[in-house]
């Protein structure tokens, strides 16, 4: 896949919002009507980056890590405080009208659907708003309503559909318009395990093939798995990581776990720089190794624990990028 | 240019038909408005004809006209602050098209609903009622409804300035309340301004408030020359654009200062 650099340029960009500081109960809130007191939170902190055309960034974060603020300024919703953001040219903030005709947005936690209006009775809406040819419409709305299998549930009202649906009918809505840059901000939340399979082929498909630059917010480490080549990761508002996914590893899933299965309840002697658990199995026969593999050679750690004792089993893991990701948030590494 | 905007007035208008009940109770209340007013006055005008000049006929066709095109303007003064407080607005703003000329087409096809299916219904119970007098002539109507298209103008306007306070309050129901006596005690539509103290009326001629009802209502009784109702034209126009103006500059500040509610 190959495509423009600097498609998406994001510079120094810092978002704030003021918020009411009071305190509790009846006096609180009478201090506080003569006299407001205000802090400012930093939603986003100075934020940088800039990504190719036809990339699929997961981008992701804890909550309130700044990350809907940052979709929200890039489609052209809200003004940053400082910094410039440029997509294709345009200033989102703006330029919104002219620029939002080529995106698509789906706020999973937010339809844009009309609730009382049968499905397709929105997209003819969206025909209108858009200006969609009648023929690229019915093209789209052809191809896309195959692939995500809509058929069954295109001419019933919004209100009665099931979430996985209503999911379904909201990328579709944002789609028809054929954008060149999508934004999923959570597109898979409360959709079951099946649900969440058809949207991330549909999004990883439609990516492949037509070449659209996507931007995923998620809490589900399997859709960032199965989706996305980059991640970006935000913390309190800055960054903190911007690289591939395997590149998570290599950074930080230095470390190795090796669980050995003995014969017998050894003593096993202390060794250099490796740690050792007792597990709670197997009457004490099974222990684990934890060291770090820039450390300790694995071949000379096995070497020492064969010759030694007697061994049934042995089984070596490293992290998971969901585990190392719950570390990264919690501050554990660097 | 204008389709995806008729597209939404089109919207609202299919919209108003699914509350039905609602709809119907709404007339009752137009209805129940007109008779009120009418008794008071009656019991004012007593056994008298005229007071000041004024007929009872041409008081009661002035709340008849009044509180009939309030009801047909029908304009939603939380539009925007609904929008600000549920977070809905971001997903409006997705949309290629101008928020503002949203606004005032989503409200054009209420009002259309509301003039089709309540002020003509409502008019004509009326008529067969309490009566109210017909317009003086041809194109003193039409002249009437050239100034009524106006003062639906001052009269979003004005909504649509104090609106743009949501971006910085979020809640606007104090402002909307106060905005409202304004124009009740104002316009004419609750006390007719001829019953307005004299040094007060020329104050009141010149504000937007007068330009809403009571200038179509004098165009239909005949009241003005074609001098003055050009003179009161003006006056609507020019309030329409200054107010315009105002709501935009609130507009282009208070949409850096949006902050989008949930999630």
């Amino acid at each position: 896949m190959s495509g423009k650099e600097g498609y998406i340029e994001v510079k120094n960009v810092s978002k704030r919002f003021k918020v009411n500081k009071r305190a509790n109960g009846i006096p609180g809130m009478i201090a506080n009507m003569f006299r407001p007191k205000f802090e400012y939170k930093h939603a986003v902190n100075d934020i940088s980056f800039s990504i190719k055309q036809g990339e699929m960034i997961g981008f992701i974060g804890p909550n309130g890590a700044g990350k809907s603020t940052t979709i929200k300024m890039l489609s052209g919703i809200l003004y940053p405080d400082s910094g410039e953001i440029v997509v294709n040219g345009y200033k989102p903030y703006e330029d919104r009208k002219e620029y939002v005709g080529n995106i698509g947005v789906v706020f999973g936690q937010k339809s844009q659907l009309q609730w009382d209006l049968p499905v397709i009775d929105s997209f003819e809406l969206l025909k209108a708003i858009y200006r969609i040819p009648e023929d690229k419409y019915k093209k789209n709305l052809e191809r896309f309503t195959e692939m995500l299998d809509m058929s069954g549930f295109i001419n019933q009202p919004v209100r009665q559909l099931s979430l996985g649906q209503r999911m379904r009918a909201d990328i579709v809505a944002a789609l028809l318009h054929s954008p060149q840059i999508v934004f999923f901000d959570e597109p898979t939340i409360g959709v079951d395990v099946v649900g969440k399979e058809t949207i991330r082929n549909f999004i990883r498909e439609l990516n492949k093939e037509d070449n659209i630059t996507m931007i995923f917010t998620t809490h589900d480490m399997q859709d960032i798995e199965k989706v996305c080549d980059r991640l970006i990761i935000i913390d309190k508002g800055s960054k903190i990581y911007d690289g591939k996914l395997l590149g998570i590893r290599e950074k930080y899933g230095t470390t190795r776990q090796l669980d050995v299965e003995f014969v017998e309840n050894y003593d096993v002697a202390p060794i250099e720089k490796v740690t050792i658990q007792e597990l709670d199995e197997l009457d004490g026969r099974k222990k684990r190794f934890i060291f770090e593999n820039r450390e300790v050679q694995i071949d000379e750690l096995m070497n020492t624990l064969l010759s030694g004792y007697a061994i049934r089993d042995i089984n070596i893991s490293e992290p998971e990028i969901e585990s190392l990701i719950r570390k990264i948030y919690n501050g554990e590494v660097s | 240019m204008l389709k995806p905007y008729l597209a939404f007035a089109k919207k609202n208008f299919l919209n108003r038909s699914a509350y039905r009940f609602n709809h119907f109770i709404g007339i009752v209340n137009t209805l129940l408005r007109i008779f009120i007013f009418w008794c008071i006055y009656d019991a004012l005008y007593g056994s008298r004809t005229e007071v000041d000049g004024i007929t009872m006929a041409m008081v009661t066709t002035n709340f008849v006209l009044s509180i009939g095109m309030d009801a047909m303007f029908s304009i939603d003064d939380y539009y925007l602050s609904g929008r600000i407080s549920n977070g809905s607005i971001a997903n409006e703003l997705l949309l290629p098209i101008s928020f503002k000329g949203r606004m005032l087409f989503e409200n054009l096809g209420n009002s259309m609903f509301q003039l089709v299916f309540h002020f003509v219904p409502a008019l004509i119970v009326a008529a067969l009622t309490v009566g109210f007098l017909p317009p003086v002539s041809l194109p003193m109507f039409l002249l009437f409804l050239i100034s009524t298209i106006l003062g639906y103008g001052v009269l979003w306007t004005i909504s649509f300035a104090m609106q743009m306070f949501a971006f910085w309050l979020i809640n606007v129901w104090s402002m909307v309340t106060i905005k409202n006596v304004f124009i009740n005690v104002l316009s004419g539509s609750m006390i007719p301004l001829w019953f307005m103290p004299e040094w007060l009326k020329p104050v009141l001629d010149v504000l937007p408030f007068s330009s809403i009802y009571f200038t179509p209502v004098q165009i239909y009784l005949g009241q003005l020359t074609y001098g003055e109702i050009a003179y009161k034209c003006g006056i609507q126009g020019f309030w329409i654009v200054v107010i315009w103006l105002f709501g935009n500059l609130l507009w282009s500040r208070g949409k850096k200062k949006l902050v989008v509610q949930g999630g």
